[in-house]
């Protein structure tokens, strides 16, 4: 019994305070950490790959007119990381900074607004326009020579119209 | 025991052909007629000696027109899983309960009729289990035709139902907050003087429907990282067992560093659960230099899995077909260190307080679980292996890299509270030595398989020994996500039998006694902690509650 008591008092001391100077001095966080989704606005094209793969559903695209802006609602992130594994631009990693409490909500919202191309037939903003830019790059140089295809700037209502006419001349009244 | 010899078995059993049989991976799916399930379960059961994981209830409507309600057993030295499915006509939704047969199967038949609306006949204890008091009657959220997001109108509540205290008894409430673990649990201990006659529990007051969630709206890969935050503690457990579920109805190859890296991180997690587990039994029984000593070791690992994963909790690792991050070469002889300080440590801390006579008298012969207790409520875990019942999923139905590893799996007859410490002591070193030799021998290769793609219509079957026990997941794949995910936590079969535990003991004991079996209310109860939407919020004013309070009182729930 008192053998144990020794034991025991002696592990308290050889260890000695252990805790942390926190939130005085900033804990360091390890190397691959994953804290606060940074999204780097210049770099988004607003493909929305990451809308599609993130599990809690937190990023969103919106499509308003000429713009589509891609919210982020940091309150539900679970920090997985998915949407940076996915992003083909890297305009995602996750950062260092954990320390998230606030008491305003809006805090914890980020948007990142893109113009939108308008299609060369009908006018219509139908994609972002870095998007379509970034789309062209990938395109030219291949199969489809040194300019991006034309209907790249169509939009998908007009391409179809446009392929129905070809094929048998039908003239594709409702765009579904 | 071969599935060949079970199939004869069971027909010879049966006295005339099986209807319809096929096999998925190790497990045997037979479809069976209602009228005849009372009997082959309770001869699996009793006779041939297996053990009932869980039940699974889903809605085949749109497809068979039918209801279907499986019941899972485990045959675990024969590494074989026995699927007896029942077909169930939604005009008469009744099920001959097997409750009375086995009775493990209690939680899971009600939760059955809770969520799917399948009805146990001459269920011993019919009470609602899984759904809130103030949810309609007669409306159940796992069927198809329910739309995920609907928000019933909030029915009358009538007050959880609850069981009758013995005559001359006196109620003692643990709960709804259960003190120590900080989560909702709510026990209510029938008492005469000090000893504990008879107890009853109210639960699942973070059921936030998870799997209805998955059969709806999220897709494969999404519902790993929602398996993973259904605990804090052995997330990686849960999705872990989800992915090999799904690895198992899609029959996808995972690559064998993928396996080894789980297996690693299982352990890992093993570890820092057991040295939290032991702390907080310490604070439980007011003893805080065992809380405060053993997390002081286990946050080494915590800052270890930082480095691996780049999260001390949630890894994030899985995906179906393997994981998303590698251990890198510079990283293992950081947790070789890191095993080395947690081994040596761990080993001065268990000599110190094997010998702590105080300690002793807290744990030694308090909440005694029988080992035929144990068997009949399908206990597991070091809950099990601390009754006698000597099984380990690692061992019984290998996974991961556990095949090529050499391990003992602890086991003591005693089956008190002292005995389920031992367990988790031992096992410490157990897993540090896991790590070692899956450290030592990590195949090369890649990490993630090449073809993830999922087939709709088949049925995968998973078990992973987590910290506290067996976890178990199911899925019958559908068209881009599960057409059912069916999660059974491990302390789900741990707390049916808590109140076996509660006989005779004294209410002092109670704490320590639900503290033993290492218990994870949220995991068993699948809640979310991401989605914070709540249908509405009251705030009660100081007096409202004094009122409520007082009324409650006098409502006799306590003599005083």
């Amino acid at each position: 019994m008192f053998i144990s008591k020794w034991k025991e008092a002696l592990i308290c001391l050889k260890a000695g305070r252990v805790t942390l100077p926190y939130p005085f001095v900033p804990r360091p966080t390890a190397e691959g950490f994953r804290g606060q989704p940074e999204v780097d606005g210049r770099r988004c094209i607003g493909c929305g790959e990451c809308a599609t793969v993130c599990p809690p559903r937190l990023i969103t695209l919106v499509d308003d007119g000429d713009s589509r802006a891609l919210k982020v609602d940091y309150s539900r992130c679970t920090y997985c990381a998915r949407c940076a594994d996915v992003c083909p631009e890297k305009a995602i990693r996750l950062g260092n900074n954990y320390e998230l409490a606030t008491s305003q909500k809006e805090d914890l919202t980020m948007t990142v607004n893109l113009k939108m191309a308008n299609c060369s037939l009908c006018g219509k903003p139908f994609a972002p326009e870095r998007l379509l830019r970034k789309t062209g790059e990938k395109l030219t140089g291949g199969e489809f020579g040194q300019e991006a295809p034309e209907w790249l700037s169509w939009c998908p209502e007009c391409r179809k119209t446009k392929q129905a006419k070809a094929l048998g001349g039908v003239e594709a009244k409702d765009h579904v | 025991m071969t599935r060949e010899e079970l199939t004869r078995k069971l027909t010879e059993h049966l006295g005339k052909a099986l209807p319809a049989m096929s096999t998925a991976g190790n497990m045997l799916l037979v479809k069976i007629k209602a009228e005849d399930l009372p009997t082959l379960a309770g001869y699996v059961f009793n006779q041939l000696g297996a053990r009932l994981i869980t039940t699974v209830g889903t809605d085949r409507t749109p497809l068979t027109g039918n209801y279907e309600v499986s019941y899972l057993f485990s045959f675990d030295r024969a590494d074989l899983f026995l699927s007896l499915k029942v077909e169930i006509d939604p005009a008469n939704p009744v099920i001959e309960s097997v409750t009375p047969v086995i009775p493990g199967a209690d939680w899971a038949e009600r939760e059955v009729r809770d969520l799917i609306g399948v009805v146990p006949k001459n269920h011993p204890d019919p009470r609602r289990l899984v759904l809130a008091d103030d949810w309609p009657e007669e409306l159940y959220p796992l069927r198809k035709d329910f739309p995920y997001d609907y928000k019933p109108p909030q029915a009358t509540v009538a007050g959880p139902r609850m069981k009758k205290a013995p005559e001359q008894a006196t109620v003692m409430t643990v709960g709804p907050f259960f003190p120590t673990l900080e989560e909702p649990a709510y026990f209510r201990l029938f008492v005469e003087g000090e000893r504990i006659v008879g107890s009853d529990y109210r639960g699942f007051y973070s059921h936030r429907g998870i799997e209805k969630l998955a059969d709806t709206v999220l897709d494969y890969n999404k519902i790993t990282f929602l398996a993973e935050r259904i605990c804090g503690i052995c997330g990686f457990v849960h999705s872990c067992c989800y992915c090999q579920a799904v690895e198992a109805a899609a029959e996808i190859e995972v690559p064998a560093r993928a396996k080894y890296i789980r297996t690693i991180m299982l352990e890992l997690e093993r570890l820092h659960s057991h040295l939290l587990w032991l702390g907080l039994a310490g604070h439980i029984i007011g003893f805080d230099t065992v809380l405060m000593q053993s997390w002081r070791i286990r946050e080494q690992l915590m800052w270890l899995t930082e480095q691996i994963t780049g999260n001390r909790k949630t890894y994030g690792m899985n995906l179906v077909g393997g994981v998303r991050r590698d251990i890198p070469e510079k990283l293992q002889p950081k947790i070789k260190e890191v095993l080395a300080k947690v081994e040596s440590e761990s080993r001065q801390v268990v000599e110190a307080i094997a010998g702590d006579t105080t300690l002793l008298m807290r744990l030694q012969n308090v909440g005694y679980l029988s080992a035929a207790d144990a068997r009949s409520f399908c206990v597991v875990g070091p809950t099990a292996r601390a009754s006698g019942v000597d099984i380990d999923s690692r061992r019984d139905h290998p996974y991961a890299a556990y095949p090529d590893l050499q391990f003992t799996v602890p086991v003591y007859n005693e089956g008190d509270t002292w005995a389920r410490t031992l367990v988790r002591l031992d096992e410490l070193f157990v897993s540090i030595d896991l790590v070692r030799q899956a450290l030592g021998r990590l195949p090369g290769g890649p990490i993630m398989a090449e073809n993830t793609e999922v087939p709709p219509e088949r049925e995968g079957l998973a078990v992973v020994e987590a910290p506290r026990g067996e976890c178990c997941h199911y899925v019958l794949t559908g068209t881009d996500r599960p057409e059912r995910w069916r999660v059974r936590a491990s302390t789900y079969p741990q707390l049916q039998a808590a109140p076996s535990m509660f006989a005779n003991q004294t209410v002092a004991d109670a704490p320590i006694i639900i503290g033993s079996i290492d218990p994870c209310f949220s995991c068993t109860e699948r809640m979310e902690t991401v989605d914070v939407e709540s249908g509405k919020l009251r705030v009660y004013t100081r007096e409202e509650l004094l009122k409520a309070g007082r009324a409650g009182c006098k409502g006799g729930d306590s003599r005083a």
